[in-house]
């Protein structure tokens, strides 16, 4: 079982007037398989927290630890755009990340785009896919490294509405087979609500103002009706946060 | 259960009070924190390192030249070579004073600064309304080739086929520097064009905007990159081919003296025509060009996200 | 029924279509060089025809064969420039490599060379070649390939440094969260970002180099193309001069068609095609890589020619 724990975790940008703090002194404690999601308006520092937990950037102040069962694993990471390789075909995107380079690795890469239903698509260059194809390629990437941890930045929001929602299902599925500690960052509350465990409120200057718990059975269908009453609660709680005015 | 990823353990643990607590109107004169500290450490060490290596430059390049020019050229030459086929920057600078007094440097930069602004005038007019006829697909057609040629052929071949069609008449060199530079602004001119923002002038016309304005405010500003970029390359592919023309059949001009200069082993009042053209260069550059820019394209900074 | 189906179809008349204007322009220039020819009334000026016959016994070696007026043998001299421009180009690849990569990778090392690299960008080829003419003398290859070197290594340093400047960062950071080891990175992230940089590189630095070389050949040597044209237009004689730049505008179109667009095509497979691109837009798009780069430089950049 995985666990991370971040403690009085701090970062900031610039000097003077440039100055932005992005976190501001969170604190947080997940653990084991549950899908967390993170929301919050744009700048609030969503995107910085996954990119220090991951590794991409370095703390201003705080701790992070992350706990894995295998010792080598590698957390995968799902960014808002796709950030495939264009010069290399989407097996070698997905063979890229692999720690080896052998048969096994590439039938588990395989049975992932199988998954992603891309699974005759993998001699083609990313260019030649559509932006929901290459979405799922990444996804099908952050997967095929069997990660105990799973990172994802506001994965859905360049697609359109319907393939966003299919991909929300796929996902949904993928997560309750392989049971992982998933991030996942979004601005959209239906989507959080439909997806999660948990949900972390962040408020602008990377302050986590609230950790709500959902607590519904899962499939979740967005036009359910506890299911809109629990998206009705979290939007309220944004107005007493007052975050809806920024 | 095993530990890993201690190396995504930050690096600095900090009591919590180091922290400044920002808000969105920061007081005036608020203490910097400490993270801003160390970027700015950072900042003033990159800005002297960045000095000290400069100036390391200039110096080895110009002690080598002083002082070892001779040796290694005559280790490259494989033979001992004159003294004076080889000046060092003391003695090029000691020939500044007396081709000034001369009245040298004026009159034969005038010369050779006439016939850029001339040729280079006709040349960026005729190329950038060839750039607007290649909007026409059939023009586009017609004139391809001939940029092409332009564009890949060297500049010898025009300067020595414009001369021995018509001398070292205005025509002569006109040619010369028109075959070398007119594809380069027709080409820049009409991907400017293909690139209009349509949708802004569609949102002008839906507004009502005069055409006058759509130009002056949409038209003109857009193009005017296309048009900076075109000037500075013209304008750096045509001194080199006027000198070139002026080398061949001349009387005046720095081609010719280069010439003059090269001829009679003067090599150090050649060198320092050179270098009195890369002043110009740099004076047109730094101050003429980029001031130019800045204040047309303070529109184009964009706000750090 | 065929006709009918032919009907059918807008037909454009020829001298409407575009390949109809491509093949006018060369007309075009044959007709305006008839009528300067004309008008000129200039005794040493000569007509397409008499150039056409010049080139056309070069071609052949009539012209040594008959009267040996000629400086030696088109082939000679061309050969001689190719072999030069290969080894300049050789030279000045590996070395403006290794110096652009060496200012991309470290700001101290860039801070030390800009300068320089700026001065000798900005310098005509026709300096160098009055330089190493003197100090070369006009026997043998040397001036010719350093003036070649000297011409385009810039070139190649400020592609090759913008190359890794602009590496993608955002692949970077990618590869790093999912802890891809530094030789892979390398392997399938940075050379392949480099290839349009280094793309840019060849062709300018052979393009730009092959200017050079000819001024030097011209000024400083006793061989190659660029000695050839200037043989004839020392001895008055328009019809070699005229010759010998149409043989300099074809070598320049094969070298185009022949060796930069085959090799722009297998080096960037993965780009998607966009729509049906023309040549030049081709080209210039290609160039732009480099025309950025170079944009940051400023005037003193733009091709070392003439
Ligand atoms: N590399 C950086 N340099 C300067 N400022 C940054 C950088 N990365 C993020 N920021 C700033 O930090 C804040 C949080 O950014 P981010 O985490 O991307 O927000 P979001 O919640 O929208 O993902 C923003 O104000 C952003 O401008
Ligand atoms: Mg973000």
């Amino acid at each position: 079982m995985a666990e991370i724990k971040v403690k009085n975790l701090h970062k900031e940008f610039g000097v003077g007037d440039d100055r932005v703090v992005a976190l501001e002194n969170v604190n947080l404690d997940i653990e084991g398989h549950v899908f967390v999601s993170i929301v919050g308006p744009s700048g609030c520092g969503k995107s910085t927290l996954l990119n220090i937990l991951s590794g991409i950037e370095t703390a201003s102040s705080g701790t992070v630890d992350i706990t894995q069962d295998s010792h080598d694993a590698n957390p995968g990471y799902v960014f808002q755009a796709a950030r495939l390789l264009p010069w290399r075909s989407v097996m070698e995107n997905l063979m890229f990340v692999q720690k080896e380079r052998d048969d096994e690795a590439r039938a588990r890469c395989q049975r992932y785009l199988d998954m992603v239903q891309l699974g005759d698509k993998g001699d083609k260059f990313p260019g030649e896919l559509s932006g929901g194809m290459q979405q799922r390629v990444g996804i099908a990437r952050a997967f095929s490294i069997e990660p105990d941890v799973l990172f994802m930045d506001e994965p859905f929001s360049h697609l359109d509405a319907i393939t966003a929602r299919s991909l929300r299902r796929e996902l949904h599925e993928m997560w309750k087979q392989t049971k992982k500690t998933v991030l996942f960052v979004t601005h959209d509350v239906g989507e959080a609500v439909e997806l999660s465990n948990r949900i972390l409120v962040f408020a602008k200057g990377g302050k986590l103002e609230d950790d709500i718990t959902v607590d519904l059975p899962f499939p979740r269908d967005p036009s359910d009706d506890a299911v809109a009453v629990a998206k009705a609660q979290v939007l309220r709680k944004f107005e007493e946060l007052d975050l809806l005015a920024t | 259960m095993r530990r890993a990823h201690a190396r995504r353990t930050a690096t600095t643990i900090r009591e919590v009070s180091d922290i400044v607590v920002t808000t969105d109107e920061r007081p005036e004169g608020r203490q910097r924190s400490a993270e801003e500290e160390r970027l700015l450490a950072q900042r003033r060490r990159d800005t002297r390192n960045k000095w000290l290596w400069r100036i390391a430059g200039y110096v080895v390049v110009l002690l080598i030249w002083e002082y070892g020019f001779q040796a290694i050229m005559e280790l490259i030459a494989g033979r001992s070579l004159n003294d004076a086929l080889l000046p060092g920057p003391i003695r090029i600078l000691q020939t500044i004073p007396d081709i000034w007094e001369d009245g040298e440097m004026l009159s034969n930069f005038g010369a050779t600064l006439t016939r850029i602004g001339i040729g280079f005038g006709v040349s960026f007019i005729a190329g950038a309304l060839i750039g607007l006829f290649t909007q026409n697909k059939w023009l586009d057609s017609f004139f391809r080739d001939l940029v092409v040629v332009s564009l890949t052929s060297p500049g010898l071949v025009w300067a020595l086929t414009g001369l021995i069609i018509w001398g070292f008449k205005p025509l002569g060199w006109i040619f010369a520097i028109f075959m070398t530079t007119f594809a380069l602004v027709s080409v820049n001119i009409s991907e400017g064009v293909r690139a209009l923002p349509k949708d802004l002038l569609d949102m002008a016309k839906a507004f009502g905007v005069s055409s006058i304005d759509r130009q002056r405010h949409i038209v003109i500003p857009h193009l005017a990159p296309y048009i900076f970029t075109a000037v500075r390359f013209g304008f750096s592919i045509a001194w080199k081919v006027t000198v070139l023309t002026e080398v061949f059949s001349s009387n005046k001009g720095i081609g010719f003296q280069m010439r003059v200069t090269s001829q009679v082993f003067q090599l150090d009042e050649f060198f320092t025509w050179v270098l009195s053209f890369f002043v110009f260069a740099l004076f047109l550059e730094k101050v003429v060009l980029q001031r130019a820019e800045d204040r047309y394209f303070r529109w184009r900074q964009e706000v750090a996200t | 029924m065929t006709a009918a189906a032919m009907d059918s179809r807008p037909r454009v008349p020829f001298y409407r279509r575009p390949v109809a204007a491509r093949i006018l322009m060369p007309i075009a220039v044959i007709v305006v060089w008839y009528l300067v020819y004309w008008t000129l009334g200039s005794r040493i000026f000569e007509p397409p025809h008499r150039v056409f016959e010049f080139m056309w016994n070069e071609l052949t070696l009539e012209t040594r064969l008959r009267n040996g007026k000629g400086p030696s043998n088109l082939y000679q001299m061309f050969g001689l420039t190719v072999v030069r421009l290969f080894a300049g180009f050789a030279i000045a690849m590996v070395v403006g490599t290794v110096i652009g990569l060496a200012m991309g990778l470290s700001k101290s090392v860039n801070a030390f060379f800009h300068d320089w690299v700026m001065a000798v960008l900005a310098m005509p080829a026709l300096v160098w070649a009055l330089f190493l003419g003197l100090v070369f003398g006009p026997q043998g290859n040397q001036a010719p390939i350093y003036a070649c070197i000297l011409a385009g290594i810039p070139f190649v340093i400020i592609n090759v440094r913008e190359g890794v400047r602009n590496t993608p960062k955002e692949l970077f950071d990618m590869a790093r969260a999912f802890g891809v080891p530094q030789n892979k990175i390398t392997r399938n992230v940075l050379l392949p970002s480099l290839m349009p940089f280094l793309f840019a590189a060849v062709r300018y630095a052979f393009s730009v180099g092959w200017k050079g070389l000819v001024i030097a050949e011209v000024f400083a040597s006793d061989s190659g193309m660029g000695w050839a044209i200037k043989f004839w237009y020392d001895a008055h004689q328009t019809r070699g001069v005229i010759g010998y730049a149409l043989f300099f505008v074809a070598f320049a179109l094969a070298l185009e068609k022949l060796l930069f667009e085959p090799l722009a095509e297998k080096a960037f497979k993965w780009r998607p095609r966009v729509g049906d691109v023309g040549v030049v837009e081709e080209q210039f798009l290609l160039d732009q890589t480099v025309e950025g780069a170079l944009e940051v430089e400023q005037f003193t950049g733009g091709e070392s020619d003439g």
